[in-house]
């Protein structure tokens, strides 16, 4: 059951990582998953300037640590547009530094996650994740207003 | 004393002797004047005998008087000199510089420590002043000084500088105003005291201080750029070792998952020991990270109630583990000052250490309590578990020490280290005491103040 329109994004630098999640998510239902591998990207595509449509993600996965842009910068630029202001946005963490989950929660992540060194609970909490968000969560108001 | 007696004594018996013999002189011409009938020239001469002895005896009477005046007068004055002579030798014989200016600032008298120091006799110095003896501007601060104190009805304390050929000394210098018998100030007397070798121990104390401050100053700065160091790498470990540990652990999982059938048993058994070295390594960065927190996180104290602490965590661990049958005792009124969040790493610890040796025993027994009568506060946790030698007690809280085999109980060694870098932060002690296969204690203090860093 997807409530929630539009696909999952993850952004994620480490290839390792993409494959591991991809497969994770995967085991769980299959829906569509775009992976960006920076926050440029991911802004680009969900601000676009050259009128091409914008991406209308159901969850945004996002990794604190980002090549150029951090993770929390991210954030912060989704946050303050209108348009992408109320996206459920995830922010994975690696290192669990106490100071990037406090920068992350202050800068409006909806929230934190430490990801866990053995796949078996990596996995398990990225389906958790995806199942909040896309059905528990799918009363939340769209951008537009529009579900 | 007996010349003055004997002086007195002769002249009133010189006395007496005009005045009887005036009498006795009065009498035979009374009795002449009777006898030869003519009474009235002889009571005329009578009469003047008796005045001219009555003078006699008058003029006599003053003199004595006034050589017993003279005598006392004499006497006042050997006293005075004696009085003098007493006191000049107690201001001679002090350490201090003593001396009496008159008004105009012209010497009075010095004692002999000023004669020494100044290398001028008494005598020579009546009469001169601080002008003629040191240099302008230093004579014009005593002078000002002498001036102000002369002022003042009480004493008054002030240092002064004055060359020597060794270089300045400093003196601690009392002053006070000497008056006459109108109560007004005709000098001043000074007390000083060569303070010079306090006052340059004081200047040696107070570069030492400041050398001393700049080293603090340095080593604090040093110590900060490695505290910094020491962050970068705690963050550096925690991000770059554990995202390809979680490729190691995730691709030999997938692997035994998605191709599981293509491997013969032993590469599966393999990949499954790859797996489980990639949980232990976690955990041990996991714990790293700890006791790295525990060394850095900011000390918050508050009151802290441990036997809660302790009640959490044997809740906790009970939940992991519900099947185990273990008897729990924590006593009352466990509180100290500490800061919550490290005690917590504390009990955690302690606790789980309890519960994991005890794991072999049916009758597993874990207490924790206070130690009743001891100097300072001593919280104890107490099992009746594997225990250990106490040949190895010393080894007990250095990292990565262990005392059991990784078959027999794991972990990773890093516990205990922990346990005892809190409670080194807090200023207290932590030690154990066991018997293999008798259980362990384990026994801290908290110190109320101070913290003290590893």
């Amino acid at each position: 059951m997807r409530s929630r329109a539009g696909p999952i994004v993850l952004v994620e630098p480490n290839p390792d990582d993409v494959i591991l999640t991809m497969r994770a998510l995967a085991e769980d239902d299959g829906g569509e998953v775009v992976v960006l591998s920076d926050g440029e990207s991911l802004l680009s595509r969900l601000l676009p300037r050259d009128g091409s449509a914008p991406l209308e993600p159901a969850i945004i996965l996002m990794d604190v640590h980002l090549p150029t842009i951090s993770g929390p910068a991210v954030l912060a630029r989704i946050r303050a547009d209108e348009r992408t202001r109320r996206l459920p946005v995830v922010m994975l963490s690696t290192s669990c530094e106490e100071h990037d989950v406090a920068e992350s929660y202050r800068l409006g992540a909806d929230k934190v996650v430490c990801k866990p060194v053995a796949y078996n609970d990596f996995a398990r909490l990225v389906q958790a994740l995806s199942a909040y968000w896309l059905d528990l969560d799918a009363a939340r108001p769209t951008p537009e207003g529009m579900s | 004393m007996n010349t003055t007696t004997d002086r007195t004594g002769l002249l009133s018996r010189q006395v007496a002797g005009i005045g009887a013999l005036t009498l006795a002189v009065c009498a035979v011409i009374l009795v002449l004047g009777w006898r030869t009938g003519h009474p009235g020239a002889l009571a005329t001469i009578v009469a003047g005998v008796a005045v001219l002895g009555g003078a006699a005896v008058l003029a006599a009477r003053t003199a004595v008087r006034q050589g017993r005046a003279r005598a006392q007068a004499e006497q006042r004055e050997r006293e005075a000199r004696a009085n003098g002579d007493r006191l000049l030798m107690v201001i001679d014989n002090t350490s201090a510089v003593i001396y009496i200016r008159d008004v105009d600032g012209r010497y009075l008298l010095v004692n002999r420590q000023y004669e020494q120091l100044f290398n001028i006799t008494r005598d020579d110095l009546v009469g001169l002043t601080d002008y003629d003896l040191f240099p302008g501007p230093v004579a014009d601060v005593f002078r000002a000084n002498d001036l102000r104190a002369m002022a003042q009805k009480t004493p008054s304390v002030m240092e002064e500088t004055a060359p020597h050929p060794d270089g300045p000394h400093t003196y601690i210098t009392v002053k006070y105003p000497i008056t006459g018998r109108d109560g007004r100030p005709y000098a001043v007397c000074g007390i000083s005291t060569d303070i010079t070798d306090r006052k340059r121990a004081e200047e040696q104390v107070r570069r030492l201080n400041s050398e001393l401050e700049r080293r603090v100053r340095e080593r604090t700065a040093e110590l900060e750029a490695s505290t910094r160091e020491l962050d970068a790498f705690a963050y550096s470990v925690s991000h770059d070792l554990r995202a390809p540990l979680r490729a190691l652990n995730g691709f030999s999982q997938v692997l035994l998952e998605d191709y599981g059938g293509d491997i013969a048993p032993t590469g599966q058994d393999y990949l499954r020991r790859i797996r489980g070295a990639t949980d232990r390594m976690g955990v041990l960065i996991d714990d790293l990270l700890e006791l790295s927190r525990a060394t850095r996180a900011e000390l918050h104290r508050q009151p802290v109630d441990l036997g809660s602490l302790a009640g959490k965590v044997v809740g906790e661990l009970l939940q992991v583990d519900p099947d185990r049958q273990v008897e729990v005792i924590i006593h009352e009124g466990l509180t100290c000052m500490g800061d919550p969040d490290l005690l917590m790493l504390v009990m955690q610890n302690l606790l789980s250490n309890a519960y994991k040796f005890t794991s072999k025993r049916e009758d597993a027994r874990i207490e924790v309590g206070s130690v009743e009568n001891a100097p300072n506060a001593t919280f104890y946790v107490r099992d009746n578990g594997a225990g250990f030698d106490m040949v190895y007690a010393d080894k007990l809280f250095d990292p990565f020490q262990r005392l059991h085999s990784a078959s027999d109980f794991s972990g990773s060694g890093v516990g205990l280290a922990i346990v005892a870098r809190v409670i080194a932060r807090h200023g207290g002690r932590i030690w154990a005491e066991s018997e293999p296969d008798r259980g362990a204690t384990f026994y801290f203090t908290v110190s109320p103040e101070r913290e003290e860093r590893p």
